[in-house]
């Protein structure tokens, strides 16, 4: 096949001397020939969304860039303090104590609960790797900027890669939680946190809930790109969640209407909360359940499901600003 | 400082290169752009135009003023209407004033910025080496190179392979295990330029990445830009320095307010580009 030329003769030497500025140069070809010339040898256009196999098949091939950006910045995070990493144990720590002092020795919230330390302290610590999953999944295109600027790739590894990131630093708080959760059982007037083969069970918890904080990121990751003031709505959802979820209470000694009490009882956060209690608690009230294992599952996977579908179909305009 | 004063800082010695080979017509197209307009959309400040003190109701005066404080949102044409065609081995300079739209145009080729309207079409993935040159401030730069690397497409293993290659062309000896924000501009140039080229680009952009680099860097730059040239590779590059360019490029566009005024060998597009400079010199 013949391409026809592209480049026009030289514009009129007039504009070498006089420095004006030429008129626009008027393309030699039309836009269906430019097509077809593309198209005649194999070049691929850019800026456009790429088809789901191709991205999913792209996001795989990335997933070692997406494990070293996570650890690289749930290192870099406490980079800038003279404790250093020590931070990752006593951030959560000192949240923990907090809510302790306040609702497990002065308030009473925690009604028919045997031992309500190990249960504000497990409660806490979950749903703070929740809370930091969802404000790292806001930001993580915001705060990538210099990367989405320099280098194309799918940016479905930035949510991904910001979660995972919490993920490494709630790691050591989950020991620290457990310890916390052993020690209490030693106190006077609570209830004792035997170590049981239940302790194994956290894993697959930790994992569902890993992945319920992914599709999460995706959602608001999108939503914030494409309008940032939701980034200010985000801190009220959390609270709104925390104060719904029996974070620092008992749903059921508190809430006597039926249909509120499903509700609370089989949202997506509550559903998290219980696993993790009923995997590391004996307590009559909290024992183990095959239906919230069930329902986390759902509750897991729906969200990581749709919430990469949404993500997907904004993905040519988060490098804009 | 106005635009007349850029500068042909570089000098002549600097630069003892084989002149840019010259590209026939029928060499194979690595790239295509076709009417590409880009229009940005900016969050804040007052809509373009009311800038200027007009005479205007108490009333309107009081909406406007309300308008820049909320909600108000206004578009950049940054990019009208520009279409070329690039071949494979061509070093394609990019010359045009301050705010032309010449960074937008290169972002926009490397799929970083989805066109508003029009097409880019590019053979292979292209690389982009902006102004900033740091990937992540926080992290060392070896952490970098490995992220850099990653991120365009090559495995750890390939990294961990080019890493010493990737410090020796930088230049930058043990600063690599410090933070990239304790960098002066020229060392985090020097090792973004290290990190994008180590992975041998179809498409290596420069926008304006060797302004801050010293002789021994630029030289060096210059012979890897050749290499990747050989290579069958397509190579851009943005810069005010009008003697970089004519040095290095074959061919030149010239970018005007978001338009393609020129396009065609270096030389002359330069020469036009000059004199066009120089007038502007005179006026001011
Ligand atoms: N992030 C952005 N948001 C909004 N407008 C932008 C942004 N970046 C550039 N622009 C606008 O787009 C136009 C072109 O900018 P661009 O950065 O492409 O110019 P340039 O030719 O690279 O200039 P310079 O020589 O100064 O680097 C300018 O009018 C600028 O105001
Ligand atoms: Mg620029």
């Amino acid at each position: 096949m013949t391409v026809p030329t592209q480049r026009k003769a030289p514009a009129p030497a007039a504009s070498a001397t006089t420095g004006a500025v030429p008129a626009p140069v008027t393309p030699s070809l039309t836009s269906d020939q430019l097509r077809h010339l593309a198209e005649t040898h194999g070049l691929k256009q850019m800026g456009v969304r790429p088809p789901l196999r191709e991205y999913v098949r792209n996001l795989w091939a990335r997933r070692q860039f997406t494990a070293v950006l996570a650890r690289s910045k749930a290192y870099a995070r406490n980079q800038t303090n003279y404790l250093g990493q020590l931070w990752s144990l006593l951030n959560p720590a000192l949240n923990a104590l907090t809510y302790v002092l306040i609702f497990g020795f002065i308030l009473n919230t925690t009604k028919g609960v045997g031992n309500h330390i190990a249960f504000i302290v497990l409660g806490t610590f979950t749903f703070r790797f929740f809370d930091q999953s969802v404000a790292a999944g806001a930001k993580s295109i915001s705060s990538n900027m210099n990367l989405v600027r320099s280098v194309h790739f799918p940016r479905a590894v930035l949510p991904t890669s910001s979660v995972m990131s919490e993920l490494f630093t709630a790691l050591p708080a989950t020991i620290v939680m457990l310890a916390f959760a052993f020690g209490s059982g030693f106190l006077p007037d609570m209830d004792s946190i035997p170590i049981t083969w239940q302790w194994l069970l956290l894993v697959p918890a930790m994992a569902l809930l890993w992945l319920f904080n992914i599709g999460c990121a995706f959602f608001v990751a999108r939503w914030v790109a494409i309008t940032p003031d939701l980034n200010n709505v985000i801190p009220f959802v959390m609270r709104l969640l925390m104060y719904g979820s029996g974070v620092i209470w008992t749903i059921s000694t508190h809430v006597t209407n039926e249909f509120w009490l499903k509700i609370l009882d089989y949202q997506p956060v509550a559903v998290f909360l219980y696993l993790v209690r009923s995997c590391v608690m004996d307590d009559p009230t909290i024992p183990q359940s095959p239906a919230r294992w069930v329902w986390g599952a759902i509750w897991a996977v729906s969200f990581i499901v749709v919430g990469f579908l949404l993500f997907w179909r904004g993905e040519e305009r988060y490098g804009r600003d | 400082m106005t635009d007349a004063e850029i500068d042909y800082e570089v000098d002549a010695e600097d630069l003892t290169l084989a002149a840019p080979r010259e590209i026939r017509d029928d060499a194979k197209p690595s790239l295509v752009v076709d009417d590409l307009h880009i229009t940005y959309r900016v969050f804040g400040g007052k809509k373009l135009g009311t800038a200027t003190q007009r005479k205007d109701s108490f009333v309107r005066k009081l909406l406007n003023q309300g308008r820049s404080h909320v909600g108000s949102v206004s578009e950049v044409k940054a990019v009208k209407g520009i279409s070329f065609v690039a071949r494979h081995g061509e070093s394609i300079g990019i010359v045009g004033i301050n705010g032309s739209g010449k960074s937008t145009l290169l972002r926009a080729v490397a799929g970083l910025i989805p066109p508003t309207k029009g097409s880019v079409y590019v053979a292979g993935e292209p690389s982009l080496l902006g102004v900033n040159a740091v990937l992540m401030g926080d992290l060392s730069g070896e952490r970098n190179i490995m992220i850099g690397g990653l991120a365009l497409g090559m495995t750890p293993q390939e990294v961990e392979a080019s890493f010493d290659d990737i410090v020796d062309f930088s230049g930058i000896g043990n600063f690599v295990y410090l933070p990239m924000k304790a960098y002066s501009s020229g060392m985090a140039a020097r090792l973004r330029f290290a990190i994008s080229a180590s992975a041998v680009p179809d498409i290596l952009m420069i926008d304006e990445a060797l302004a801050t680099g010293d002789a021994t860097f630029r030289n060096k730059s210059t012979e890897r830009i050749n290499k990747i040239r050989e290579q069958a590779g397509t190579v851009f590059l943005v810069s005010h320095s009008l003697a970089t360019v004519e040095a290095m490029c074959s061919r030149v566009l010239w970018v005007h307010q978001g338009e393609l005024v020129a396009d065609g060998p270096a030389k002359e597009v330069c020469a036009q580009y000059k004199a066009f400079v120089a007038k502007s010199r005179a006026k001011s």
